[in-house]
């Protein structure tokens, strides 16, 4: 227990900003990121890894951050739901996409599916909706069934190349 | 000024939750917050002959730890409203002297992280002796059954036997008696977000300010003054974001009282979130019915009458403070829906038993859809009868109406479901499926096709069942000092967008832009007050006509003081935009925030007979209607390894004009999503000593976005004389699915002779079903 408790300091940087937080090694990232950053954007569903609403970007990937320690990330980069849209509030087109879609009913599960849907819609290329909800299929909602939210990251690859091209 | 209302405008919610800024129950907090965290029984069964608390309270960051034993000395106990003939047991939120299910809370430690919490309950010693279980509502009401409540003397909390027509006479007509058993398992809501509340307690003034996850903040406010003793006036429920509840955040969790309790004892602030594994166990279950039916017919298809037996599994305790006989008598109400039933016997049965407490759930009556459609596709199997026509044999023709709905006051009318069953069929194709099904059986491929139709209560009729109170809701509108108007709703959304959907309204009433309108909810000490809250499909109709209503007021005010201002009739007075202008003289116009502020800062500049306050509150009357459809599905089903792929799935449905059609989709889609998932999926899995199995997301399986398909969505819109012209489509996706789908797998197994009598069907089942395995 007294190993658990002690607690350790990590440095990371979240949404560009470096941290250093004191946290006992068995605090999850995503604890870290809600209660010692006040980043309550990245939600928790379900604690063990199934549901997709923690899910943060890792040095550009997502991950889930329920099932990381925030212990095992000294140096590394996060990115979390409130980092996602360019710093000047200007939306990243899966967030455009998602809100011109409809894609959420109560957006508990919006601060995941927006993550992932950012990573996937900057891989760019032309992904069909089966590729699309294979990538999505790692995240719950238990409101809408899917269909609003599969639109709305194809809404969000359109806008994304609609700037490229502007 | 194009009228937003019909049109698909961005959500006012969206921004906040697409950009991480939502505010749900846990990203709430307070200075000095304290968390409770829950020691459960491990037993389904057993007496609680010991606690031990001291352990915990030693441990680090411990505030407090209170047992059953505590909260029965300073609170009042969860009880039901009295019904004749039900039996309804007090409890309190901690079991004190028994635990009756696996899961149910006994001792809540308070301590200053939720993690110092978890760690000293586990320090609780308990001494528990487990006593036998019961965890079928059969043998719960057999004469030897264990008793979980010694005071009731049975498990059988109520019976009750219902007659309409004369079912003797019909059954005596008949050329056969089609007789079923048909098994709904047990199975969750699981809102994405858990219960969940943050309540603070202020010695200074005496409140209590309680944060929750929940639908309907009023009935939570009635609750926590009730049991907590505290004057009403001092109780103030906030909701703010709510993360899902699909009905099961409509009743006084156990858990969010006891955290309550705790807040007003130690005169602080304490958080309780339940986690996935608290809300699998004890969150709550639903649906578990197991129903007899009787059904005489005959031979050409003719439905001459049903008799249908209902046994309803309430685990422990019942659902507080809706009685669970609600859901029972909601299903024989509508059970007899758009058809010719007019001989119609209901009976039913409610016993609990050593599980988790049933819960209501999105279309809580769903059963009698599911008996009723599968009883359907059963007789036209047995008959040789093609399932749509036995369908149109069946249901009310147009001429014959309107009239009585069979079990009640309500009035069956403006019915289109024929219309909606006619769509189904056209837009599936159904000729040519039939002809790409025969062909390819002869290829081992097994298609299926299922049809079902149902008229919902949107809002709900009186049905002469006690609740009276669902025909009127009421609203208050007021046009603020800058030309702005803010509406106030009883509606506790938690997902249907009712921020929109009244704004849009309510914009082009007054005659402004949709951002300059804002609903404002789930604060008990702004919105009026309803004991119901966001359920029952009521807010299409209700919600918008009590906002409207408040608004209209408003806006004939204003046209009146404008005239005055301008020197105009008022009726050549429009609003657009926020400008106020006549039609006759297109010099006269003045800005809406230029009248507020008149009426708010120099009323006395007005004639003395003028109406000058900009704030009303108005309570809207409306006998009901109903929504309606006809669910189609088509299945593929892989007898090599049990998977059904659900290759169309098309809804034909009418809720009267979309407020906003993507979220009336979205509504009608993920109802679906829910049936399916019921079907093919969920299950709240029990052992036969009670022992809950499902505990994680990967034992409680909810569908993905591989399982779900596109829906294709048929709107029929009549033209109406109604001015409120929208009906609730909240309940009518998750109340046709499984009958559609079940029906569909039926019909893809028939080479094989497959029965379904049962709505959970995994592949195990489906393997089952098509004699692959025993």
């Amino acid at each position: 227990m007294a190993l658990m408790t002690a607690e350790i300091e990590i440095a990371f940087t979240v949404n560009g900003i470096p941290r250093v937080v004191r946290v006992e090694p068995r605090r999850t990232l995503a604890d870290v990121l809600r209660n010692d950053l006040e980043l309550t954007g990245t939600k928790l569903g379900c604690e063990h890894g199934v549901c997709g609403a923690c899910a943060v970007l890792l040095d550009g990937e997502p991950i889930r951050s329920c099932l990381l320690f925030a212990a095992q990330i000294p140096g590394r980069a996060v990115t979390t739901v409130e980092g996602i849209a360019a710093p000047d509030g200007e939306l990243h087109p899966v967030q455009e996409g998602f809100w011109e879609s409809t894609s959420f009913q109560c957006g508990f599960c919006a601060a995941g599916f927006t993550v992932v849907g950012a990573a996937l819609v900057d891989r760019g290329g032309e992904p069909t909706d089966e590729e699309i909800r294979h990538v999505l299929s790692g995240n719950l909602c238990r409101c809408t069934g899917y269909a609003s939210i599969v639109e709305g990251v194809r809404a969000g690859l359109r806008i994304a190349a609609e700037r490229a091209d502007a | 000024m194009t009228d937003v209302t019909g049109t698909r405008v961005k959500r006012a919610e969206d921004h906040r939750l697409v950009t991480g800024r939502s505010r749900f129950a846990d990203d709430v907090t307070m200075p000095n917050l304290l968390h409770a965290a829950f020691v459960r029984s491990p037993y389904a069964h057993a007496r609680i002959d010991a606690i031990d608390t001291a352990p915990a309270l030693a441990m680090p960051g411990v505030e407090a730890v209170f047992t059953g034993a505590d909260l029965a000395a300073a609170m009042e106990p969860l009880v039901l409203q009295p019904v004749e003939g039900l039996l309804a047991p007090a409890f309190y939120p901690l079991a004190t002297d028994r635990a009756r299910f696996h899961g149910e809370p006994i001792v809540m430690v308070i301590a200053s992280s939720r993690a110092a919490a978890e760690d000293a309950a586990e320090a609780v010693v308990m001494e528990l002796e487990p006593l036998p279980t019961v965890v079928d509502a059969e043998e719960a009401i057999a004469p030897d059954a264990p008793l979980l409540f010694a005071e009731c003397g049975t498990n059988e909390m109520y019976r009750n036997v219902s007659t309409y027509g004369d079912t003797a006479a019909a059954f005596a007509k008949a050329d056969r008696v089609i007789t079923e058993r048909f098994v709904q398992h047990r199975y969750a809501q699981q809102p994405l977000e858990a219960h969940g509340c943050v309540s603070t307690f202020d010695p200074s003034s005496g409140e209590l300010t309680h944060q929750s996850s929940h639908q309907g903040p009023h009935m939570l406010r009635l609750g926590l003054s009730f049991l907590l003793r505290l004057p009403l006036h001092n109780v103030r429920v906030l909701c703010g974001d709510v993360g899902g509840s699909f009905g099961s955040k409509g009743h006084w969790q156990r858990e969010e009282i006891a955290a309550a309790f705790a807040a007003i004892h130690l005169g602080r602030s304490v958080k309780w979130i339940a986690d996935r594994s608290e809300s699998l166990h004890a969150g709550g279950q639903t649906r578990e019915e197991t129903v007899d039916v009787e059904a005489a017919v005959l031979d050409d298809g003719t439905l001459l009458g049903l008799r249908v037996k209902l046994s309803l599994d309430q685990g422990a305790y019942a659902c507080v403070p809706y009685p669970t006989i609600v859901f029972p008598l909601l299903a024989r109400a509508l059970m007899p829906s758009a058809y010719r039933i007019t001989d119609f016997d209901f009976e039913f049965v409610v016993a609990c038993t050593n599980k988790a407490p049933y819960l209501a759930y999105r279309g809580p009556w769903e059963i009698e859809t599911w008996v009723r459609e599968r009883t359907l596709d059963v007789i036209a199997a047995t008959l040789g009868i093609d399932p749509v026509e036995i369908r149109r044999k069946n249901l009310w023709d147009d001429s014959e109406l309107p009239r009585p709905l069979t079990t009640g006051a309500a009035t069956l009318r403006d019915l289109t479901v024929r219309e909606c069953l006619d769509e189904a069929v056209a837009a599936v194709g159904y000729e040519a499926f039939r002809d790409e099904q025969a062909a390819a059986r002869e290829n081992g491929r097994y298609l299926g096709i299922g049809f079902s139709c149902f008229i919902e209560p949107a809002p709900q009729p009186i049905f002469g069942i006690g609740f009276d109170f669902v025909r009127t809701e009421t609203a208050s509108a007021q046009l603020e000092p800058d030309g702005s108007l803010t509406i106030f709703t009883s509606q506790a959304p938690h997902g249907q967008g009712h921020e929109t959907t009244i704004a849009q309204v309510c914009a082009d009433r007054i005659g402004l832009p949709m951002d300059k309108v804002r609903v404002v909810h789930g604060d008990t000490r702004l919105s009026p007050f309803t004991n119901l809250g966001t359920g029952a499909s009521r807010a299409a109709t209700m919600a918008t006509g009590a906002a409207l209503g408040a608004t209209q007021i408003i806006k004939d005010r204003v046209l009146r003081i404008a005239g005055h201002l301008l020197g105009c009739d008022p009726d050549d007075l429009v609003i657009e935009n926020g400008i106020v202008r006549s039609s006759a003289n297109a010099e006269a116009q003045i800005p809406l925030m230029h009248v507020a502020l008149v009426a708010y800062t120099t009323p006395f500049t007005l004639p003395d007979d003028f109406e000058t306050g900009l704030r009303t509150t108005y309570t809207f009357d409306h006998e009901g209607g109903w929504a309606q459809a006809c669910h189609c599905c088509v299945v593929d089903v892989d007898i090599a390894t049990g998977k059904v792929a659900i290759e169309r799935y098309i809804v034909a449905e009418n809720c009267g004009k979309p407020i906003h059609p993507a979220i009336v989709d979205g509504q009608i889609t993920g109802g679906v999503a829910q049936g399916i998932g019921a079907v093919l999926l969920e299950r709240s899995a029990y052992d036969g000593d009670g022992q809950y199995l499902a505990g994680t997301f990967m034992d409680y399986l909810l569908p993905t976005a591989l399982d779900v398909p596109f829906v294709e969505i048929v709107h029929i819109v009549h033209e109406t004389d109604d001015p409120i012209p929208w009906r609730g489509v909240g309940e009518g996706g998750g109340i046709g699915s499984p009958a559609a789908l079940t029906n569909a797998i039926e019909d893809a197994l028939r080479p094989f002779g497959a029965a379904v009598r049962e709505q959970h069907l995994p592949p195990f089942r489906i393997l089952e079903l098509a004699g692959v395995i025993e």
